[in-house]
């Protein structure tokens, strides 16, 4: 849940990419670092291992600036993706109000795509959200690799896997070059925004 | 497709899924291809493509051992514990110390155990944690598979005079708790009592604080360490006592429509005239109760907001913001 500051008037809301392992959420995190000088307002920290796998998170914080009279403040995270490390994906998730779910296009990680979506899924349940009404958008990720002949999704078969019954918007990327990663963190800003706005009327 | 160019192909595989990190999927390719090239016995310089093969095949080998042997949760340098501390610790409206012991609970959660002993043993000192941090200690000195540290420190505090022996009576039941589940037989040292403490344990009530975080029904495992708060300050509904005018002494419930952060809003029927009366924004109600889950707690609520519905079916009905405030 948003921490919403009336004094301060001050919104501060919690993005998270999630994704199994090495599909792409540091660097699409990276990227973000590197070319959003205006929004990144602090430093980009991962806790990592020495092999450069997310131990535990990446923390990058981000500011939009204000939004009707309110200072939006972004706290964007990534999961660590092996599957030992649910307990600190869980951890990771708490308090999540967007989500940026990043699949390999990589054949041989089509079922860690669907595993990792179910354990998305699952662990939004535990703390009583549904996959179904959260801000969530879908990220096909490593689209580059296509052109290089090597064994990819088409980006129907990877709709047909993940977004059948979810249907939200997706996108085509290739992190390691940043294509498609802007687009795919303003869509899911865009949603969070509504699903912000939808709330807060609520009774208003 | 030709021999040579097949295991081209899977070679390729093999050091792409190599060099994105993903180690098994290029193992099974490097496997493949070794295979085909000792099927095929025409192969041109096949003994030095077995033999290369065989070697990235051992390197990766040693490399998947390598990580798995690594610690899962090692300690990480002081200042990412203090990110993890601030990031972790979101509480809105804490007591200083109430937000040192998420802090610390923080820390354990992510298995940095020493750093989380110490802290929590700074708050062995605050008379409304103590237990709580006590609880998170032994946890903490379990999770490092240290038992005989866990009872050293239960054994120096039946020296101390910090608890009250009920308290301690709660750690020992808690900590034999801890040992059965993990099957661990360790006869705990006794507590020792006199007769006015007995009397004690008989008159002192449990006080429940609002931060005081347990795990009784966590499992502690090296690796996948579950180290759940059990307080969510998620607010199901309120009740106000007004302390004058005509609904003086009477208990209103409400619940809550919404809620972001510290701040809850409630809906009040339009035909509820007294009752919108005293929502005045800016008092404070002294008299609340906030009901949780888990846990109901006493406080405070400064009325936020209060605006008159013009549209939809709840039209003319009143929506109250109330900032809370937890005493
Ligand atoms: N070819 C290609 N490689 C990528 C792309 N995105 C990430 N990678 C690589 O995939 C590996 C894992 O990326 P990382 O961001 O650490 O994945 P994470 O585990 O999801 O955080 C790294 O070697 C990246 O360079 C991409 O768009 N194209
Ligand atoms: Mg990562």
């Amino acid at each position: 849940m948003a921490i919403f500051n009336f004094k301060k008037r001050e919104i501060e809301c919690k993005i998270v990419y999630y994704g199994p392992g090495r599909c792409g959420k540091t660097t699409n995190m990276e990227y973000i670092f590197k070319t959003f000088k205006k929004q990144v307002v602090g430093e980009m920290v991962s806790i990592d291992t020495e092999g450069d796998r997310t131990l535990f998170f990446d923390f990058l914080p981000m500011g939009l600036g204000r939004i009707k009279g309110f200072d939006i403040k972004l706290q964007v995270y990534t999961v660590p993706g092996q599957v030992q490390y649910r307990s600190t994906r869980k951890l990771v998730l708490k308090g999540v109000d967007g989500i940026i779910f990043v699949a390999d296009s990589l054949a041989v990680r089509r079922e860690k795509n669907m595993v990792s979506l179910k354990d998305l899924q699952h662990n939004l349940k535990e703390y009583g959200l549904n996959i179904f009404k959260i801000p969530l958008v879908m990220q096909h990720n490593k689209r580059d690799l296509a052109g290089q002949g090597f064994p990819i999704m088409s980006v129907e078969q990877m709709e047909k896997d993940l977004n059948r019954q979810l249907k939200v918007p997706s996108f085509p990327a290739s992190a390691i070059i940043g294509q498609g990663v802007g687009t795919t963190l303003k869509e899911c800003l865009k949603l969070t925004l509504i699903s912000f706005r939808k709330n807060l009327k609520l009774g208003r | 497709m030709n021999i040579a160019k097949q295991i081209k192909t899977l070679l390729q595989e093999a050091e792409l899924y190599h060099s994105q990190g993903l180690l098994d999927e290029a193992l099974v390719k490097y496997h493949h291809a070794e295979d085909l090239i000792q099927r095929h016995e025409q192969l041109k310089n096949r003994l030095k493509l077995i033999d290369a093969v065989s070697k990235k095949i051992q390197h990766l080998k040693n490399e998947i051992q390598r990580i798995e042997n690594a610690p899962k949760r090692p300690e990480v340098s002081a200042k990412k514990q203090d990110l993890i501390k601030k990031l972790f610790t979101l509480t809105p409206n804490m007591s200083e110390d109430a937000s040192a012991l998420e802090g610390a609970v923080a820390l354990a959660k992510f298995g940095q155990f020493k750093r989380a002993i110490l802290e929590f043993k700074a708050l062995l000192k605050k008379d409304s944690l103590q237990v709580a941090a006590a609880k998170n200690i032994i946890r903490c000195h379990m999770a490092l598979s240290s038992v005989d540290d866990a009872v050293a420190e239960y054994d120096q505090w039946l020296s101390e005079n910090i608890f009250l022996p009920n308290q301690l009576q709660r750690l020992r039941t808690f900590f034999e708790n801890v040992l059965n589940k993990e099957g661990i037989d360790k006869i705990l040292p006794q507590i020792k009592m006199s007769a006015d403490d007995v009397e004690t344990i008989i008159h002192i009530p449990e006080v429940h604080h609002v931060k005081a975080q347990t795990y009784e029904d966590d499992r502690l495992k090296n690796e996948e360490v579950k180290i759940e708060d059990d307080e969510d300050l998620d607010i199901n509904s309120i009740g106000i006592t007004f302390d004058s005018g005509p609904l003086k002494e009477q208990v209103f419930e409400f619940k809550v429509r919404f809620q972001l952060g510290n701040v809850v809003s409630l809906l009040i029927s339009g035909r509820e005239k007294d009752l919108i009366e005293k929502f005045k924004v800016g008092t404070t109600i002294n008299d609340v109760q906030y009901y949780s889950n888990i846990a109901f707690f006493n406080g405070s609520g400064l009325i936020a907001s209060v605006k008159k519905i013009k549209i939809g079916p709840m039209r003319g009905d009143y929506c109250v913001d109330i900032e809370a405030a937890i005493s």
